[in-house]
């Protein structure tokens, strides 16, 4: 076989990066040996259908490549900060953003968003576990394997280099020759299946297993907005999944559907993309929303200001969001008319976003705010993200679009709607939602460091931003002249990035300094909440709740400590519970390797690996797995444990 | 024995769909315009596929998830015919000549 | 586990109408799927470069064999579906059996059909509308495939366990499958190759 395709060549850097994952690897696996935690790994995290611990693995993976994200950006802006700079040739400078787009969308905002809903939804509706418990550690798995696949496509054979966009006809075998974008094609695509599963496991779950008394218009806004994006995620991914396909046949198979010739149409594949590509926006950013209307509802000491006008300005948006996809490509040569319908659209959007955000604001309105940590992001985001908002129906003008299209004001515009839209909200819930799973509180000093360099540092670095677009630098230049005036802006831009990494830095030492020194919490309700996942205790038994409670409000642990009503008025009864299983591991990483050698056009194996998959899920059609009870007694006996009370 | 395995929702509902196959045929076999065909495409397709939803996928069977069922089902299709009609409208009707 | 005895066998449970739920929102993803692919053909279809195009291309015959094999397949997974509730387990097999064998005929017919096209030089790689015409039918032709690898695991279960709750409800699921399939073959069969002939 010919080893040269698996190679890299590149620079220090790429070796560097080479060694330090080889060393990872090797550290990982002595540190598994010498701890003697195999057994511990596979019993309780590879095997686990529980969707808490589900939930934890989706939100570490997302830290990990909420760092690779985060060094592929402080790579570009250091090779951008000054005219001229040598630091990452053409080539790399391709690689790196293309790798920063999809690893901060698919691989951070997308996992962080549904590991915490993973946690998170359950407990809010008073339910013992997800719809379908297995289905779901199938989707984490094939999601995780689809961010393996991509990750290591940097050291094997090339990462890929078209844009996160991967527009035709560059993405195309002919102006792409590497694997590259075969790693695009297929890492997506895993990952893709993946959370389509976890889309139809949501849907059913809130849709079926809430609480009695919990009707719709019940429920937290949290879970009204996951079931939105559930809805959203069913629905658009399928397109995703057909435009990877299609990509797919065009890079191994020769098929011409975004070719150049032969009655190919490489606008077809943006046209694609984006009709995913939109949707997905929403995907990441509603869930933000129901995150920030929990913090805020909590943090005011006020139930949710204009609870239904905020259902239905989710649901117009999510019907919305199907419709504007064509503002991507106002630039691409269809007529007047496209244009001028997808502007509309695009406008109307805002509507019932503005509308969500003055909800926020009126619940502030006269509550007791106390400012907590994930309260800083959640006030910081409502008015950073109105300049994203702002800038959109900038662009959204598709006569005035024709000035900034593909500039770096866009690439400010974007940043500004995703990261206190996506960022500052999954870690707003990060710090909200921490002592649940952990049973004590993030240190709030530290936490607040962390926000305000983070915060400061987010407009010192996309602020600048919007000038230089306006100025005439296009995004994705690699370099740029001294005589373009470029440079002053581009250096405060880097800078900027500096102060984000101090954050961010900030943030995981303050994980480590917490989980050293933090008190911890008894009740399992540190911050007075109002909804039912702190009516549980923390950290969470497996099985939830002892006794499903009853509801009969929007806030009903609230109302049950103000009134002084009883949750809970059944018996402890036995409880039903999952057996943990190998079997969505071992599928994740036959899906792995089938994806690995499609990449490189080994067929064969590739073959065996499909078989193998089909064969894994015949066992799985085949098995008879009840799973198993917990009796009343042992129940009775974790609560009391759990109370502090000795047995 | 035989009359009780063959129930006679499901005899019409297949013979329906044999028939509206059959008639679908006049696109080629017939003389009519463009326009006329495509009606007698859609209408008998549109037939068609609202009779497996209905009589043979029994989408209304289950009264505690019937609503759910049809607002997955309208939605699916709102977003398919967007996603036809919309691209269409991009590239053929609205194409820049 | 509860069985609620009221409602038929694959519903019967907490976790047997939650999967027939989850099926049709995963069914409902079907279909933007599905429509992704015809909007990709529909934007092809007179890309035919230096290939044929449809009308030089198709033939009746065989697409006529093909519906009248999917359609009466969806007719007895339905007639399965109601013995099965009737309680009746070797009639149930007898039905999917038939099931499953004409939906076999149909992909022979149609591999058939992708030789000759082959044959005829019209391949993937031929022009823009080819490569949508093989996707297209090639994607609902893997799904007839896999649907009949799925239904013979289904039927060695039904064969062992009798109708029990668990086989109902994956019969009852694969019956979806089987209807929903006849139903992209209905458009498949009205928009691409009558439409093509007109």
């Amino acid at each position: 076989m010919d080893l040269e395709k698996f190679k890299v060549h590149g620079e220090p850097l790429i070796y560097g990066a080479m060694i330090s994952i080889a060393l990872a690897t090797i550290g990982i696996i002595v540190g598994l040996t010498y701890f003697k935690k195999w057994g511990y790994l596979w019993r309780e995290w590879l095997t686990t259908v529980d969707h808490k611990r589900i939930g934890v693995m989706y939100i570490i993976a997302a830290l990990l490549m909420l760092f690779r994200g985060g060094v592929d950006a402080l790579m570009m802006r250091l090779q951008t900060a000054a005219p001229e700079m040598k630091f990452l040739d053409a080539q790399h400078y391709n690689e790196v953003f293309t790798t920063h787009g999809l690893i901060m969308i698919l691989f951070m905002a997308m996992p962080f968003i549904i590991g915490l809903m993973n946690v998170i939804i359950p407990l809010q509706i008073g339910a013992r576990d997800v719809a379908f418990p297995r289905l779901n550690a199938i989707s984490f798995w094939l999601f995780f394997m689809g961010a393996m696949l991509l990750n290591i496509s940097f050291v094997v054979g090339g990462s890929p280099d078209a844009g996160w966009s991967a527009y035709f006809p560059l993405a195309s075998i002919e102006f792409s020759p590497t694997v590259g974008n075969n790693y695009y094609s297929l890492a997506l695509q895993i990952s893709g299946i993946g959370t389509l599963m976890t889309g139809v496991n949501f849907i059913v779950t809130i849709l079926k297993m809430r609480a009695p008394g919990m009707t719709l218009m019940k429920m937290p806004m949290f879970t009204w907005s996951v079931l939105i994006t559930n809805i959203i995620i069913v629905f658009a991914f399928p397109v995703l999944t057909v435009a990877l396909a299609l990509m797919m046949f065009d890079r191994l198979f020769g098929s011409q559907f975004f070719t150049m010739a032969n009655g190919g149409m490489d606008m077809l594949w943006a046209n694609l993309f984006w009709v995913w590509g939109h949707p997905e926006v929403y995907i990441v950013i509603l869930p933000a929303f129901g995150i920030y209307s929990e913090i805020i509802a909590t943090f005011s000491k006020k139930n949710l200001y204009g609870y239904t006008s905020m259902v239905f300005s989710m649901v117009i948006i999510s019907l919305l969001s199907f419709l504007v996809w064509a503002h991507h490509f106002y630039t691409m040569g269809q007529g007047v008319m496209v244009n001028s319908f997808f502007s509309i659209t695009t406008m109307a959007i805002a509507v019932p976003t503005g509308v969500k955000i003055f909800n926020w604001l009126f619940t502030l309105r006269k509550g007791r705010i106390s400012f907590t940590t994930p309260m800083l992001y959640t006030l910081a985001f409502i008015p950073i993200f109105t300049i994203g908002g702002v800038t959109g129906v900038m662009l959204a003008m598709a006569s005035a679009d024709y000035q900034y299209h593909n500039t770096m004001f866009l690439v400010a515009h974007f940043h500004y709607v995703l990261i206190p839209g996506a960022v500052f909200a999954v870690i707003a819930g990060f710090h909200y939602w921490f002592p649940k799973v952990f049973g004590f509180r993030l240190n709030d000093r530290i936490g607040k460091h962390a926000f305000w360099w983070i915060a400061i540092s987010f407009n010192v670095t996309f602020f600048p931003m919007f000038f230089l677009g306006l100025m005439g630098m296009t995004r994705r230049m690699y370099t740029y002249s001294e005589e373009s005036g470029f440079g002053p802006l581009n250096m405060l831009s880097f800078a900027g990035a500096l102060g984000l990494a101090i954050g961010f830095v900030i943030l995981v030492y303050n994980i480590y300094w917490s989980t050293r020194y933090a008190p911890r919490d008894t009740n399992g309700d540190p911050w007075d909440g109002r909804t039912l996942e702190w009516a549980t205790h923390s950290p969470i038994p497996a099985y939830n709740f002892a006794v499903i409670p009853k509801v009969n409000s929007r806030d009903p642990y609230w109302e049950s400590k103000q009134k002084n009503t009883p949750l809970y008025e059944d018996k402890i009864t036995k409880i039903h519970l999952p057996n943990n299983t190998g079997k969505p591991f071992i599928l994740g990483v036959i899906f792995f390797f089938l994806g690995f050698f499609l990449v490189f056009s080994m067929w064969i194996p590739a073959i065996v690996a499909g078989v193998g998959i089909i064969i894994m899920l015949a066992v799985m059609s085949f098995e008879r797995d009840h799973g198993f009870y917990i009796s009343a007694e042992e129940v009775a006996a974790t609560e009391k444990k759990l109370r502090g009370e000795t047995v | 024995m035989i009359k009780q395995l063959f129930p006679i929702r499901h005899v019409i509902g297949y013979l329906a769909s044999l028939v509206l196959s059959a008639a679908a045929l006049v696109v080629i076999y017939g003389d009519l315009s463009d326009a006329a065909n495509m009606v007698v495409l859609l209408v008998t397709a549109i037939i068609q596929a609202s009779l497996q939803l209905f009589v043979f996928m029994h989408i209304g069977e289950s009264a505690d998830t019937k609503k759910e069922l049809y607002i997955n089902i309208a939605y699916a299709l709102f977003v398919g015919l967007i996603t036809i009609f919309g691209t269409l409208f991009i590239f053929v009707w609205g194409w820049y000549a | 586990m509860k069985i609620d005895a009221s409602k038929p066998l694959e519903y019967s449970t907490e976790e047997n109408s939650n999967k027939i739920f989850g099926f049709w929102v995963f069914l409902g993803a079907e279909i933007p799927l599905f429509a992704t692919l015809f909007t990709v053909y529909f934007v092809m279809v007179n890309r035919f470069a230096d290939g044929p195009s449809g009308a030089e291309l198709f033939e009746i015959g065989p697409v006529l064999w093909e519906t009248l094999l999917l359609l009466t397949s969806s007719f007895t997974i339905g007639l399965a579906v109601h013995a099965m509730r009737l309680g009746n387990k070797k009639a149930t097999l007898v039905f999917m059996g038939i099931t499953l064998l004409m939906g076999l005929a149909f992909v022979g017919i149609e591999i058939d059909e992708f030789f000759t096209y082959v044959h005829e030089g019209a391949t993937l790689q031929t022009s823009g509308f080819l490569s949508s015409l093989f996707v297209l039918l090639g994607t609902h032709g893997a799904h007839v495939s896999f649907g009949f690898l799925w239904g013979v695991a289904i039927m060695i279960q039904l064969w062992r366990e009798g109708i029990s709750p668990a086989t109902a409800n994956k019969t009852f699921i694969f019956s979806l499958f089987w209807h929903f399939l006849d139903v992209v073959w209905i458009f498949i069969f009205s928009f691409v190759y009558l439409k093509g002939l007109m």
